[in-house]
């Protein structure tokens, strides 16, 4: 961490006293970093037409059209509407039947905590250091994992993998596409930003104060993502300077590059979305001026038992929250549960109410996740229809994201990532029948064909 | 069985008694006996002093008459395997009494806190009554944890109705460098040593009077202690059969992932199973047959099913009828489904309730529609004869944040 501090002044004396010697000098090759050094190679690969007709199509951006048709041509959704005049390869009758966008689950830890849960597969949480922002999840992600086919089959086509909670930087987040695949590359979705885990509360200070190792308490989670944005923004000037001057036709030196730093100033760049656990309201206060001191966007707040709280705080400030709809009561943070959170948050202006699942097995449920709560806040006086219920578990979690332009809603020109359900997805006895991820059918649970199995459950018996 | 009934007593002196007497009639519902006489319409269900007094009578007077308007009358549910009254928070250490080391004769059942928060958030499921469970402490192994018991959810001091109610001990996959089969040997040398001490010859001078341990393990030997096993691996299922047979047990297996392998064996050696309908995935190399599928498999086979609420049940063990609805989804019947969390808990701890029928505990929800989905609500609830509340302090921090004051927020109550 210190050694960077020196390069700091380095750079400066360089810059002011001897500028004019390398400006006579040949230039070096310019020092870039690489932003994507592990791509996606992921290739959507369906090229023939489906259509689907005479469903009661939810949207996903709070409209409902029954007897509706979708049409999908080259992986991407090209007509939704009534009695559609389009003929196509493959066409699905689904009266009846309810269409969704594909379900977005923005937490999830599957690959990293997969099944089964033995001892070498606890890959989610580098608990060294309470700042551990050099590590990326998509590194520990295995493909194989049982629980992608599971949500696959509730209907899961994009997923976030993050690393766990123990620290205040957990480590850079990677957003999925859930194909079968062997590869995790085979599987990211291309051209979604990455995301930076932190994690406010009693984790990291449980975590590091049991060692004796700073943050023992809230303020000492405070003030080490102050130290860290600090010298992240230090980092941000090196480079920047660097690059300055480089273009000035100078010949400074490249500043010591650091990983950790590469992913928080891709924050301060606005190039990766925060992803912050954080449970209870006058701590997403607290990340909300702490993004502002340091010139960041907050973004997500993940679990946010509290939400419902300061629901017009998180809309002004343009911050998703992603939640349970019942989970509580695990620890003190999570006691002030309310079924009507998700709710409460989603009534507010400018709100991004995200329904996630940090689950393996909720995640195959999302639908079900989000009927708890229409039906608990209508009970009280809310009126949340299917239409508008649905964006928690599709179009908001993109937005969270960051992929809303991309997937999440059923609308032309967008990814043809599609669920059809027996019924309303809305009712305890719903199920996925068919899951579509750009257009290709990934899941059929009609036909053995296209039900997926992982390497490790093959010829087990 | 001879447990401690007298808390039942206990329980309605405490309980207020101003109302005590009242007759309540439920008229018109939809009763789902779970008895012979099966779904009833248009019934009506008298209760007084705590117990269904008449299922559709001839005539009754009433003090209080409820239209149930054709909905649906079940038994109240009864929840299991869980640390309800045990545990407020679960990282909060001095609110948690559901761990201890002490083995075979830990009995939880005095830490029960009837005010805990969780009781009245669980009747909002419908969970009239529930089986409260030890287990050891975070990171210890061991073969006996200790003694369920048994309590209502009237939130009323004294609502423990049965101590005692069963022995849990863990059978399955061990961590560190245990063996399961150290476990199976371990819990059969004390039923078998018990056992010739009981099939010994009676010396009265030098024979002393049993332990409390060795009382329970007469209790398991005589089958009127039930054991709650957990083990998940099919070839372990078949091995536990044995030990019934061979000792007389009164068997009850919880977890059982890779169960639907030994479906016939368990449903011919009469062992009620207790699963959580959403288990299907390969959480370890015991549970590669875990699938939504099972619990509708096992009760097609003939075994007793009994639904609970896996990961944290205690907090959320309101969730329970929305497991069953996936069970039905998934291939369970609907009655099984309802009997897997009421009568089938029941009858497999021996402990009343979980039926309607004259002389049952009154513990009776109404709902506003099937049980089973999101859409549904409890409109009504009653707990040994009285109507209970279903709302919890959640509701509470609800309506201080959704109702409009000039004042802070902090004087909305």
């Amino acid at each position: 961490m210190n050694m960077f501090k020196p390069s700091v002044i380095v750079l400066a004396l360089s810059t002011a006293l001897l500028g004019c010697q390398q400006d006579t000098g040949p230039q070096k090759d310019k020092v870039t970093i690489e932003k994507n050094p592990y791509p996606s190679t992921y290739k959507p690969h369906s090229t023939s037409s489906t259509l689907i007709t005479n469903a009661t199509v939810l949207t996903g951006t709070g409209e409902r059209i029954n007897d509706a048709d979708v049409y999908i041509v080259d992986g991407k959704i090209s007509q939704v509407g009534k009695d559609l005049s389009v003929s196509a390869d493959t066409t699905i009758d689904a009266a009846g039947k309810w269409v969704t966008p594909g379900i977005i689950d923005n937490h999830s830890h599957l690959g990293a905590y997969p099944s089964p849960g033995v001892e070498s597969h606890q890959d989610g949480n580098e608990m060294i250091n309470p700042n551990t922002a050099q590590v990326w999840v998509e590194h520990s992600v295995w493909p194989q994992d049982p629980g992608f086919n599971r949500a696959r089959e509730g209907g899961i086509t994009s997923l976030q993998i993050l690393p766990g909670s123990a620290n205040l930087f957990g480590g850079r987040a990677v957003t999925l596409k859930n194909v079968p695949s062997e590869t995790m590359q085979g599987m990211k979705f291309p051209d979604a930003p990455y995301g930076l885990k932190m994690a406010c509360g009693e984790n990291p200070k449980r975590v590091y104060g049991g060692q004796g190792v700073a943050p023992t308490t809230r303020m000492g989670n405070m003030a080490g993502y102050r130290e860290a944005w600090i010298e992240a923004s230090e980092y941000k000037r090196a480079w920047e300077q660097y690059e300055a001057e480089y273009a000035a036709g100078l010949n400074p030196d490249a500043p010591h590059r650091d990983i950790k730093l590469d992913t928080l100033r891709g924050v301060l760049d606005g190039e990766i979305l925060i992803h912050n656990h954080c449970y209870k309201a006058e701590e997403m206060a607290m990340m909300i001026d702490l993004s502002k001191e340091f010139g960041y966007h907050a973004g997500t707040f993940h679990h946010g038992i509290e939400a419902y709280k300061v629901a017009d705080l998180l809309g002004e400030n343009g911050n998703c929250a992603a939640l349970w709809p019942d989970w509580w009561g695990f620890k003190m943070e999570a006691y002030d549960m309310s079924l009507e959170n998700v709710a409460i948050v989603d009534a507010a202006k400018n709100s991004c109410a995200v329904i996630h699942s940090d689950s393996d097995t909720t995640i195959q449920r999302l639908n079900h996740e989000a009927a708890k709560v229409m039906y608990s806040a209508n009970e009280v006086g809310f009126d949340i229809k299917e239409e508008d219920a649905i964006k928690w578990i599709t179009y908001n979690a993109a937005k969270s994201l960051g992929v809303e332009e991309l997937t999440g809603s059923i609308a032309a020109g967008k990814q043809a990532d599609v669920v059809i359900w027996d019924q309303s997805p809305f009712s305890v006895y719903s199920k996925a029948e068919k899951v579509f991820i750009d257009g290709a059918k990934v899941y059929d649970r009609q036909d053995s064909k296209y039900q997926a199995v992982s390497d490790f459950m093959l010829g087990q018996r | 069985m001879n447990k401690f009934k007298l808390s039942i007593l206990t329980g309605a002196l405490l309980s207020s008694s101003a109302v005590f007497a009242q007759v309540t009639a439920i008229t018109n519902a939809t009763v789902h006996t779970l008895t012979s006489q099966g779904v009833l319409e248009n019934a009506t269900v008298v209760i007084e002093n705590g117990k269904i007094k008449a299922v559709n009578p001839q005539s009754f007077n009433a003090d209080v008459t409820v239209d149930a308007q054709g909905k649906i009358l079940t038994p109240g549910l009864i929840g299991s395997m869980n640390h309800l009254g045990l545990v407020e928070v679960g990282a909060v250490s001095r609110s948690v009494d559901a761990y201890d080391k002490s083995g075979l004769e830990f009995d939880p059942s005095s830490a029960f806190n009837p005010r805990s928060s969780l009781i009245p958030y669980a009747r909002k499921g419908g969970v009239t009554q529930n089986v409260s469970v030890p287990s050891l402490p975070w990171g210890e192994s061991g073969v006996f944890s200790g003694l369920a018991f048994v309590a209502d959810l009237s939130g009323e001091f004294g609502s423990v109705t049965d101590r005692k109610t069963a022995l849990i001990v863990d059978l399955g996959a061990v961590s560190d460098d245990g063996s399961r089969a150290a476990s199976v040997q371990a819990f059969s040398k004390k039923l078998s040593e018990q056992k010739a001490k009981l099939t010994a010859k009676k010396d009265k001078k030098k024979d002393k009077d049993p332990s409390a341990e060795e009382k329970l393990l007469i209790q398991v030997l005589n089958g009127k202690l039930p054991i709650v096993a957990s083990a998940s691996r099919a070839s372990q299922l078949l091995e536990l059969i044995k030990l019934k047979k061979q000792f007389g047990l009164n068997l009850i297996i919880e977890g059982a992932d890779d169960a639907v392998l030994v479906k016939d064996e368990l449903a011919k050696a009469e062992v009620p199973v207790i699963v959580s309908s959403v288990s299907n995935l390969p959480t370890g190399f015991d549970a590669l047959h875990a699938h939504l599928g099972n619990a509708g498999e096992l009760e097609k086979a003939g075994v007793k099913v009994i639904l609970n609420v896996a990961g944290d049940g205690s907090h959320n063990v309101y969730q329970m009828r929305y497991n069953a609805g996936i069970a039905v989804a998934n291939g369970m019947t609907h009655q099984g489904a309802l009997k897997a969390m009421t009568v089938n808990v029941a009858d497999a701890f021996g402990i009343e309730g979980g039926k309607i029928a004259k002389g049952e505990r009154a513990d009776v929800v109404l709902w506003t529609a099937d049980p089973f989905e999101f859409s549904t609500r409890v409109d009504k609830i009653w707990i040994n004869g009285e109507q209970v509340t279903t709302e919890s302090r959640h509701d509470k921090l609800r309506e201080r944040y959704t109702t409009d004051s000039s004042m802070p927020r902090g004087y909305t109550k």
